[in-house]
């Protein structure tokens, strides 16, 4: 490997320890004495809890602690409050949200949620024990429906929070939508449902805490994907210091959004572990999963496009009610309504645009953010109205989004929602798609399609994103006698690479083998701060403080470059990893051996006077941008969808390792198609149970659901906004996929009038669909909302 | 407690065992072979398969009991610490992994896949890689992988 350069797929070097089974997942680590933990949940949606008898299950063999609600409130323990990036309602008064603590106080209020926290020498006795806590529920009306939860004389969740309502949120300019509406030549309104979906890494979440009564410290190795983050809040929540708690994430097997979160689990175990003086070790099941991890998406939702008889777009309308679930999780209330709506109107040019969310308390598991969180809701709306108005007009959908594509002059722009669209080229990216669909040729695939006896579709789905999670990163380089370099850093990857793409940009920058390189991330005791993952950030704001720490190192580097050199350090040029002065040069690698050597040191430097660490902030958000197109042949009689082709041109600004990418891409499709057409998370309407509570009742896409993907990069757009240009890579992928494969089938089944099915559009959906004969009522989910 | 005797990675084993102890639990816990994950509670995700007298095993869906007398292999047997066999290095080579939770299900799956179909279609691979379950890659590289192994094991 050597050397590498921004640019190279270099080959990952995490790749060896996981593909021969020596990875370190959480469930791997084994401390010596460790208890084992199992969670008691509550069995219905919504149920008050008259009181917890444990003593039959105090008495069971190898238990060591019951912890209950009693102890909580004992100590005095504190609720996790939201973080929300929308704290505010519309008029200006704070958003409501109740208490969320770690156990269920007076009521539960969503099957799943913990009531009790059991302690044994083994799981299965800890399991057997949970069985044994007798919990006295007093079974409640649950409220499960966003909708109705909003109406009036609905059953009210919590006291003080009237109509349910966390929040309500406005974007953009009412009046100027209003009036570019009641001039517009069309109209067009469809109410449309974006299905909520769960993460499902396939690693679950799992923790494990203990405690040294010596030092009075604590140290916690969980699943997560935002140590410092969430190191924080848990010392909040149980009353300390946040210097008394090391939070370190091992190997996460997968994570998407949905090990985000500040979760009860890891700070009702390190309560555990000092309890009990002993480590106390916790792992999800899978079927607990589904009950307990965050949700995702779950948005009902009324978009209308006001369009000219000509197709050219006047304003965009969306009102959207966003089920957030019993509490406001950590950030919860932030996807359905700010979320959503920055990149509401894609690449396209809408003069105006209004944007309305509410976020909604039902007895459901909470919604926090799940890969692209708002953006493939804000993507899925836009592009479903443009290919709605498409089929009323009789205009070609391919054309109309063509048209409307906002050209590069027109950049940089801010749009009606307020999000700063720098630099892309737009059509640009919608013709070479297009160039890509051609050469593998629609026709073909239409008339194998159609010798299969399937029905053919296609559709495009430009769409626009934007960057987020924390602005800060802390990058910090260390330089070893053994010729090791130290890489430690506060973004977490969990599955994305960074082990290779951090030390690729620090090996180019600096000029040294990427092998010397020794990474560590999500370790609060590695780095004084740390932004984790979300929002996909990691080469936008990690990556940028790599660079800016090499960059700096190279400024430190040059005092003992110039002794070497016997120049002076202002005379010295760095290229390529040689430091020049005149006719004289010595690589990085050199100053780098001198620079812990005192004698080969000028006077008033120190042996390890390298070691350098840097923050990096970012200062605007990014906008990623691309267009995806799928083509899919669909079996009429049974219902089947087959995804035929796939193309994606992506602009993601500089691409630091393009086989990375790919993987971020197709990973990030992957999703999106699941969603489509097979992931649905369902609740029962009248009770709340979980219908979907296993990997056989949630459809998650197999190997032969997803087709092979052909991906297309433009780089002639780097941003100006980070000095690498990178725009962020890891959402793009579900952000477009939707669209494209729904409007696709919606497409392939076009001669039987079928204009709209709401996802996951499943072989019975679409056979029932194709039977009804397009039966379609617009405004049905969004009727009986209140205003 | 019932004792059993098995080869795990060409070693004689002997151990007694819990009756409902599962194949992947007596791996992982009492072997500490760690390679091998447990992902799910339904026999879907495929991240426990292991080889059992030669045939793949979803290793959460068998007692270890079941597996007295039996030749077992896991993902640990497949090279020697440092080395990677060729379809570990396919799947290197392609990027066919991201969290790695699922990589040894997944590997152990394509060897067998593999030696019953030594030049498989990549319809072939797709279908027979459905028992088990990848959320980072979308798959796309996964079949390249083991496409690519599979021609790197026939020569």
């Amino acid at each position: 490997m050597g050397n590498v350069k921004i640019g190279d797929s270099l080959r990952r070097i995490e790749d060896q320890r996981f593909l021969t089974g020596r990875g370190r997942y959480i469930d791997d680590i084994k401390l010596d004495k460790q208890a084992r933990a199992v969670v008691v949940r509550s069995p219905y949606a919504h149920a008050r809890i008259n009181c917890i008898d444990i003593s039959t299950a105090e008495a069971m063999p190898g238990v060591l602690l019951i912890v209950t609600r009693d102890d909580w409130k004992r100590e005095g323990f504190a609720p996790m409050p939201t973080k929300s990036g929308v704290q505010k309602n519309a008029d200006g008064t704070p958003l409501k949200q109740s208490d969320r603590h770690c156990l269920a106080m007076d009521k539960a209020m969503y099957v799943g949620e913990p009531v009790a926290l059991v302690v044994a020498e083994t799981v299965d006795q800890a399991q057997a024990a949970a069985e044994a806590v007798d919990v006295d529920y007093e079974e409640l009306e649950p409220v499960v429906d966003p909708v109705k939860a909003l109406q009036p004389g609905a059953l009210q969740l919590w006291d003080g929070i009237p109509g349910n309502l966390c929040v309500n949120f406005e974007l953009g300019d009412r009046d100027g939508t209003d009036k570019a509406f009641a001039v517009a030549d069309h109209v067009f309104t469809l109410d449309l449902e974006n299905n909520r979906v769960t993460a499902a890494p396939i690693e679950t979440r799992g923790c494990i805490a203990a405690y040294d009564s010596a030092t009075d410290r604590y140290t916690l190795w969980n699943a997560s994907q935002n140590a410092h983050a969430n190191r924080d809040t848990f010392a909040d929540v149980l009353k300390l210091d946040k210097k008394q708690v090391d939070f370190i994430a091992p190997d996460v097997g997968g994570g998407f959004g949905g090990k985000n979160s500040a979760y009860p689990e890891p700070p009702l175990c390190l309560y555990a572990a000092k309890r009990l003086g002993r480590p106390v070790k916790w792992i999800n099941s899978r079927a607990e999963s589904f009950l307990s991890d965050t949700h995702g998406r779950g948005q009902t939702t009324r978009v209308q496009i006001a369009v000219d008889k000509d197709g050219t777009f006047r304003a965009l309308r969306t009102n959207t009610i966003g089920a957030i679930g019993a509490y406001a999780w950590t950030v919860g209330p932030f996807t359905p309504t700010g979320g959503a709506a920055r990149t509401q109107g894609g690449p396209y040019h809408f003069p105006a645009m209004h944007y309305r969310g509410r976020a909604v308390f039902t007895n459901t598991m909470a919604m926090d953010p799940y890969r692209g969180a708002g953006r493939p809701e804000a993507t899925f709306q836009t592009e479903r109205i443009i290919e709605y108005a498409a089929r009323k007009l009789g205009m070609d959908p391919v054309d109309l989004r063509r048209k409307n594509l906002m050209p590069p002059t027109m950049l940089p722009h801010k749009t009606p929602m307020g999000l700063d669209v720098d630099c892309g080229n737009f059509p640009l990216l919608f013709d070479e798609t297009m160039k890509m669909v051609n050469n593998t040729g629609l026709d073909k695939l239409k008339k194998t399609a159609e010798a299969r006896g399937r029905k053919f579709g296609f559709s495009i789905a430009p769409y626009l994103e934007c960057t987020g999670g924390g602005a800060k990163e802390h990058a910090g380089v260390t330089f070893n006698k053994d010729g090791s370099v130290g890489l430690a850093i506060g973004t977490s990857s969990t599955g994305m690479g960074h082990e290779t793409s951090l030390a690729q940009i620090l090996s180019a920058q600096l000029g040294i083998d990427v092998e010397r390189i020794s990474f560590t991330q999500s370790d609060t005791r590695a780095t004084p701060l740390g932004g984790g993952h979300g929002g996909s950030r990691g080469m936008e704001v990690g990556g940028n403080a790599v660079q800016q720490a090499a960059e700096e190192i190279v400024e430190l580097a040059k005092p003992v470059a110039a002794h070497l050199l016997q120049s002076n350090a202002n005379e010295v040029e760095f290229e390529d990893g040689r430091f020049t002065a005149g006719s004289g040069s010595v690589s990085m690698s050199d100053v780098i051996e001198a620079s812990l050597d005192a004698d080969k040191l000028p006077d008033g430097m120190e042996p390890g006077c390298l070691d350098h660490s840097s923050v990096f902030e970012r200062g605007v958000i990014s906008i990623p941008n691309g267009v995806h197109a799928a083509a899919v042949a669909v079996d009429p009689e049974t219902g089947d969808v087959d995804i035929t082709g796939y193309w994606v041109m992506d602009d993601f600004g500089t691409i630091i390792n393009p086989m990375l990418a790919d993987g971020q891409v197709m990973g990030g499709v992957a999703q999106g198609i699941g969603q489509a057409l097979v992931e649905n998370i369902v609740y029962d309407p009248d009770t709340g149970q979980l219908m979907t509570g296993s990997l056989m009742d949630y459809g998650l896409p197999r190997a032969d659901d997803v087709p092979n993907m052909e991906i297309g990069y433009y780089e002639g757009a780097p941003t100006k906004k980070n000095p690498l240009g990178v725009k962020g890579a890891g959402e793009a992928g579900c952000v477009g996929a939707c669209p494209a494969v729904v409007n696709a089938v919606l497409d392939a089944l076009k001669d039987f009038g079928v204009i709209h099915m709401d996802m996951p559009l499943t072989p019975q959906k679409i056979w029932r669909a194709i039977k009804d004969g397009g039966k379609h009522d617009p405004e049905a989910l969004m009727r009986d909302a209140p205003q | 407690m019932p004792n059993i005797s098995l080869t795990v990675n060409g070693a004689l084993v002997t151990k007694s065992v819990d009756g409902r102890t599962l194949l992947v639990e007596f791996i992982r816990e009492t072997l500490g072979l760690t390679g091998t994950h447990q992902g799910c509670d339904t026999s879907q995700c495929g991240a426990c398969v292991v080889h059992v007298d030669g045939k793949p095993v979803k290793s959460c869906t068998m007692l270890a009991a079941q597996a007295d007398g039996a030749d077992v292999h896991t993902i640990e047997s497949l090279a020697p610490e440092g080395e990677l066999n060729p379809m570990q290095q396919a799947f290197h080579d392609h990027h066919g992994l991201q969290c790695g939770f699922c990589t040894p299900g997944m590997i152990m799956s394509a060897m067998a896949l593999v030696r019953d179909i030594p030049d498989p279609t990549e319809s072939q691979v797709r279908h027979g890689l459905e028992g088990n379950i990848c959320r980072c890659t979308g798959y796309h590289n996964i079949v390249a992988a083991v496409l690519d192994g599979a021609k790197a094991l026939r020569s």
